[in-house]
């Protein structure tokens, strides 16, 4: 069933995040957009996720809105523990037990490299002199890019995010391809997909090059690759992503209560 | 008998803190509790050349960065969250002003650790092959920055692994919602790393929302993470994390929030906030007045306000905490 209700782009985008999280796994969201699309799945397909944030708040389900950050009183008025950053993004995260890891991206590469921490506008070079624009940092996602069994990216499809290879690696995806994560001794299985605006992403299996999976009923493959710094490939099996049925968009709106993705 | 170490916000800041100095902030961050009214006492006192350690940047780091009170900053995460770029910190990094060191939240709250076990490094999973390793904003000429987080081997099986150099900060000012006078404190919410770096600080100023009786402590001793025993000096600041939330004790104040970082996005704007929100916030009464009657009223009540409620008949009133304070008023004071 497609919905009668108009989707923004970037609630697709959420929802197909979501559809990614599956039931009864261990997850760990970011915050804003990535916290709403883990939500969205709690309250859709995936009653019994469990979800934890950076910082260690356990079982929590936001109240009032999309919290403000990870340890907002929004989530903090059902929680049923907190503890802190040493277990939730050690003991449960860089240990390599949590299954699925949702992070967001200022600049991503074709191997899923995420840049969040400054602009250059060039490549860095030898002598490292401040960005431009200084962007927020890693944060956690580096935790969880190098110890999450996989996780999952989210960006806005503009070309200039989404670059051959970023100015700056914040997060890990497949570094230069291939085996390049296991030969480093990281723990977690990297990026299994790049959702945007536009459609899915998803890395070759040997080469780990990022592909076109899928896109949206109002986006196309042309479309896209126009929208994509690099040389997209295609990969043989893509498809058009699915609609979000009704049942999905009440239940995002439901916990994006404050409008977040529906603002222009 | 317990000890009294309440110490007025001032006198605290007077007697803990000097320009140059490693501060650490233990809050649960980036939009969260923290002291930010200590950062304000930071400002007041005029101290520069300080050198941060927020395993997230905060209002607090974006405030004390926006008026070129930190030189060197070491930090996780560096934004506001869903308020955005912290405008204040943005600016000082992009001018060169301020060298921001990146870590990770869990690298930052590891090197705390390390610090407090009195390792000299923590073995890392994380961090490594990002530029977070090969790039260093205090050696930025050295590429790769090797020893910033070297490789070292795992004596067991060989594997290669990252080393985090641990920190011990001079000075640790924690945001704790509930301390008792000799410095018994329970956190409401997420600790972040709280814990840890309560443990690796070699000063250490516990910011309360409320004092609370010593018997709260011994009806809830699993839940006082931060014992009276590590505790330098307690300092009673109702609504201390404003504009950020405390859970149990107020909610976040967006407007504030936001016109903040408005504010420090321009060296003017910053000038107006420090005049206003600074420099005339010294005593308790100014500082409520200037968050607000209404405001104030308004952010006690919390969805999280439940969490409260097992503590209450412990909170003590202002006189009770002003005379506790008056008894160690530095000599020569009013």
């Amino acid at each position: 069933m497609s919905a009668n209700l108009p989707t923004t782009r970037q609630e697709m985008m959420a929802i197909a995040t979501g559809r990614e999280i599956r039931d009864g796994e261990l997850a760990i969201f970011g915050v804003g957009l990535s916290m709403l699309a883990g939500y969205f799945a709690q309250a859709c397909h995936a009653p019994n996720v469990r979800s934890i944030t950076e910082g260690g708040v356990f079982g929590a389900t936001p109240v009032g809105g999309l919290p403000w950050g990870i340890e907002c009183n929004r989530i903090s008025s059902n929680a049923v523990s907190f503890t802190n950053a040493i277990d939730a993004l050690g003991f449960l995260v860089a240990s390599g037990r949590c299954d699925v890891g949702v992070i967001g991206a200022a600049q991503v590469d074709k191997f899923g490299n995420v840049n969040t921490t400054g602009i250059w506008g060039r490549e860095i070079g030898q002598s490292y002199a401040p960005p431009k624009t200084r962007l927020t940092g890693a944060g956690g996602a580096n935790d969880i890019a190098s110890g999450a069994r996989r996780f999952v990216i989210m960006a806005n499809h503009e070309k200039k995010r989404f670059v051959d290879k970023v100015e700056y690696i914040s997060s890990p995806g497949y570094l230069d391809g291939g085996d390049a994560r296991e030969r480093l001794g990281l723990i977690g299985g990297g990026p299994s997909a790049i959702i945007t605006t536009l459609g899915i992403l998803r890395p070759h299996p040997e080469t780990k090059e990022f592909e076109l999976s899928a896109w949206f009923s109002f986006s196309n493959v042309d479309e896209i690759r126009a929208s994509t710094g690099w040389d997209l490939k295609v990969a043989k099996d893509a498809s058009q992503v699915p609609d979000a049925t009704e049942i999905e968009l009440l239940a995002l709106r439901e916990v994006d209560k404050t409008g977040m993705l529906r603002k222009k | 008998m317990s000890t009294n170490k309440l110490l007025s916000l001032r006198d605290a800041v007077a007697r803990f803190s000097a320009d140059g100095m490693q501060y650490a902030s233990g809050a649960a961050l980036p939009v969260g509790s923290d002291a930010i009214a200590f950062g304000r006492e930071l400002l007041r006192q005029k101290r520069v050349r300080l050198h941060a350690l927020f395993h997230c940047n905060s209002q607090q780091l974006n405030l004390l960065a926006a008026a070129g009170a930190v030189d060197r900053a070491e930090c996780g995460f560096s934004g506001l969250e869903v308020f955005g770029f912290a405008n204040g910190l943005r600016r000082a990094v992009e001018s060169g002003r301020l060298a921001l060191e990146d870590y990770s939240n869990l690298s930052m709250a590891l090197r705390f650790l390390g610090g407090a076990m009195n390792w000299p490094f923590v073995p890392a999973t994380v961090n490594v092959g990002s530029d977070i390793a090969w790039r260093s904003a205090f050696a930025p000429d050295v590429y790769p920055a090797e020893e910033k987080i070297p490789a070292v081997t795992d004596p067991f099986t060989g594997k290669k692994l990252g080393a985090l150099i641990s920190l011990k900060p001079e000075l640790a000012a924690i945001h704790v919602t509930l301390s008792d006078p000799e410095g018994n404190a329970i956190m409401i919410g997420t600790e972040w790393s709280r814990f840890e770096l309560s443990r690796a600080a070699k000063k250490l100023v516990l910011v309360a929302d409320h004092i609370v009786d010593p018997a709260c402590a011994r009806q809830y001793p699993n839940l006082v993470r931060i014992p009276g025993v590590l505790v330098d000096a307690v300092v009673w600041q109702p609504f201390a994390a404003w504009p950020q939330s405390s859970p149990g004790a107020y909610d976040i104040d967006e407007a504030h929030m936001r016109l903040m970082n408005e504010e420090l996005a321009t060296e003017e704007g910053t000038a107006r906030y420090v005049e206003k929100f600074v420099t005339k916030t010294a005593s308790l009464d100014d500082y409520l007045a200037a968050i607000g009657a209404e405001t104030v009223e308004r952010l006690q009540k919390s969805s999280t306000s439940f969490l409260l409620d097992p503590y209450r008949k412990w909170i003590k009133t202002r006189e009770e905490v002003e005379t506790l304070v008056a008894q160690n008023a530095l000599k020569g004071d009013e």
